[in-house]
């Protein structure tokens, strides 16, 4: 009965009963179409909004289309926009700066969030509080979350530049910066993006710590393993579906990040917060360059393609090490 | 399989936790995750001269004065019109569609199956501002440029390949058997579906729906780059006053909270099935 299934090849094999034939209202199921049918809704959305800007986007980028001097005659270019971006500088800028601010951010949210979720494996008074103030920032929008913090950190009479204007002339140093200088601001929006998101590794980590069974720490027990090695040999191996989930979902949204930034320094002081998207919108909705726009915007279509892929793979890999 | 949110964080452990580190991190972490929230809506129920005083004020007189100007002189309401329109209708959209689809890739083999579930994945890793670009062409010549059904479209198809992602892994859950006893006593595919598949699909469709709606009710870019003033929803519209030097820090107060509120009394109400819900597809 187990290989029973509803598709038309499995559901032949198997005679319910060799008198009576299989009942006619079950055919629909057994046309090969019948999935078809039910994805096509779907297909045909994602084609019309996926597909058809994906072939506009690569007409646009074999062009030279700039829509601020319509006066310019189209020409097809073919490959060129997307030498011309291998070769510009502040391609090679943008694409580090999204890939430090990825990498830290996920970084210091995994590692905070496992603190986190291994102090709430304690039994604490008033843990139901303290999980709440955590969650807070989670569930506020990005785009709120930028104001807040442009709000906070407005120099001079923002909530923080004010208090840390403060503690700076007490303690005779300098104030510090945070949006308004290029080093500071990459470092500040990296902050702002931890604050907002570690209570997301959080909640996943939480969930997979309480998803270990209790045995190996009691044989650990019996065993006398300080609770350094517990950690290395058993929470953290046997925590990697969790980690590996809550980290891919972070990595991708963390590339993806643009309303905090847009909203906070829109790439700047000079670019040195302009990520990949930033620079996107900045060269099609300010420099109207829609061209050379399409053609990064496919190039950073590729790089989470590649990115996605590989995710997937070591997802599907360890689901099946899981399942074993 | 159910779990709610305190046993997935408290296991019993046997006696109260006595160091007084733990509390000192855990206070820490909490007030830095929380002020600035506190402190925003501290500021929207603040005066004009209030929230521009150095050094900022913590005790005052809460007025509504903020919230009075965003509705009658801002016209808060019709973008929250548009902002609930625009998030409802993509949400029942894409969560009916995807769910069929999910449906199909999860129930049925057939060639290529693999390929189209990774290819619908791949419609949500594009990041928005990638395809907002072409899409602004695209919907200047369709003229769905700042109007809400180009938006709701827009949205339905962002949303379906999470939709579909989330639904698929649950789907696989529901044993096949059930459908097919449906079947085979004479009901009709769509009939089993109803009545036997949907109801144990309940708490995993409730959380992909409040999922989609938050998303919705939050995104940024595309609205942004594609409405003007007729179908412009809440984010723009806040983003579009708060840039704008004459506004002050009262009125950027209340206008973050305009945005936030509806989505987290929404979340409050409901969270008992949300957390179910999206447990149910993590701890499995």
């Amino acid at each position: 009965m187990t290989d029973t299934s509803l598709d038309g090849r499995s559901n032949t094999s198997p005679p319910r009963d060799a008198a009576t034939p299989p009942a006619p209202k079950v055919s629909i199921q057994n046309r090969a179409y019948f999935p078809w049918l039910l994805m096509a809704p779907t297909l045909i959305i994602l084609l019309v909004v996926g597909i058809f800007p994906f072939g506009y986007s690569i007409y646009l980028a074999s062009t030279n289309i700039i829509l601020s001097r319509p006066q310019l005659d189209t020409f097809f270019l073919g490959l060129e926009q997307y030498q011309d971006l291998m070769q510009d500088p502040q391609f090679f800028n943008a694409l580090r700066i999204t890939f430090i601010y990825t990498i830290t951010a996920v970084f210091i949210e995994f590692w905070a969030g496992l603190g986190l979720a291994l102090l709430f494996k304690r039994n604490i008074r008033g843990k139901a509080v303290y999980r709440l103030l955590l969650l807070l920032p989670m569930v506020i929008p990005p785009l709120v979350v930028g104001l807040i913090w442009r709000y906070m950190l407005f120099p001079n009479s923002g909530l923080i530049s004010f208090y840390s204007n403060e503690i700076a002339t007490f303690l005779n140093i300098a104030p510090p910066t945070f949006l308004s200088a290029p080093g500071s601001a990459l470092r500040t929006l990296i902050f702002i993006d931890v604050w907002q998101w570690t209570a997301f590794m959080f909640l996943i980590l939480s969930a997979g710590l309480a998803a270990i069974p209790p045995e190996p720490y009691e044989a650990a027990e019996i065993d006398g393993a300080s609770s350094w090695r517990v950690f290395w040999t058993i929470t953290l191996p046997m925590l990697r579906p969790a980690i590996l989930i809550a980290v891919v979902i972070r990595t991708m949204d963390a590339f993806r990040t643009y309303d905090q930034i847009a909203v906070l320094t829109a790439g700047g002081p000079g670019n040195s917060t302009e990520t990949l998207n930033i620079w996107l919108t900045n060269l099609g909705f300010r420099f109207f360059n829609v061209s050379k726009a399409a053609a990064l915007s496919l190039v950073i279509f590729v790089i989470i393609v590649v990115l996605s892929f590989v995710f997937v793979k070591v997802l599907s890999r360890t689901s099946i090490e899981e399942r074993e | 399989m159910r779990q709610d949110l305190s046993s997935i964080t408290s296991p019993d452990a046997p006696e109260e936790e006595r160091n007084w580190w733990v509390h000192a991190i855990l206070g820490l972490a909490s007030a830095i995750a929380s002020l600035p929230v506190i402190w925003i809506v501290l500021t929207a129920f603040m005066s004009r001269e209030t929230a521009q005083s150095m050094p900022p004020q913590w005790i005052f007189q809460p007025t509504l004065d903020a919230f009075r100007e965003l509705i009658i002189e801002r016209d808060m309401l019709y973008f929250m019109m548009n902002s609930a329109i625009v998030a409802v209708a993509s949400t029942i959209l894409s969560v009916t569609l995807g769910m069929f689809c999910a449906y199909a890739l999860a129930r049925f083999d057939f060639v290529g199956k693999d390929d189209v579930a990774f290819w619908i994945l791949t419609n949500r890793m594009m990041p928005a501002v990638a395809i907002v670009l072409p899409m602004f062409l695209i919907f200047q010549t369709v003229n769905l440029l700042d109007t809400r059904i180009g938006l709701i479209i827009l949205y339905t198809a962002m949303q379906l390949p999470f939709v579909v992602w989330m639904l698929k892994g649950y789907f696989e859950e529901v044993p096949r058997q059930l459908e097919e006893i449906a079947l085979v006593d004479g009901d009709t595919w769509l009939g089993a579906f109803r009545r036997v598949v949907l109801p144990m699909m309940t708490p995993a469709i409730t959380a992909t729906a409040i999922f989609v709606l938050i998303l919705s009710w939050n995104e940024y870019a595309f609205a942004f780059f594609l409405t003007g003033s007729e179908a412009k929803t809440l984010p723009p519209a806040v983003v579009t006053f708060a840039v704008n030097a004459e506004v002050s820090w009262d009125v950027l107060g209340a206008a973050c909270l305009i945005i936030t509120a509806p989505i987290m009394i929404f979340v409050i109400a409901v969270q008992r099935q949300f957390i179910s819900g999206l447990s149910m597809g993590l701890v499995r």
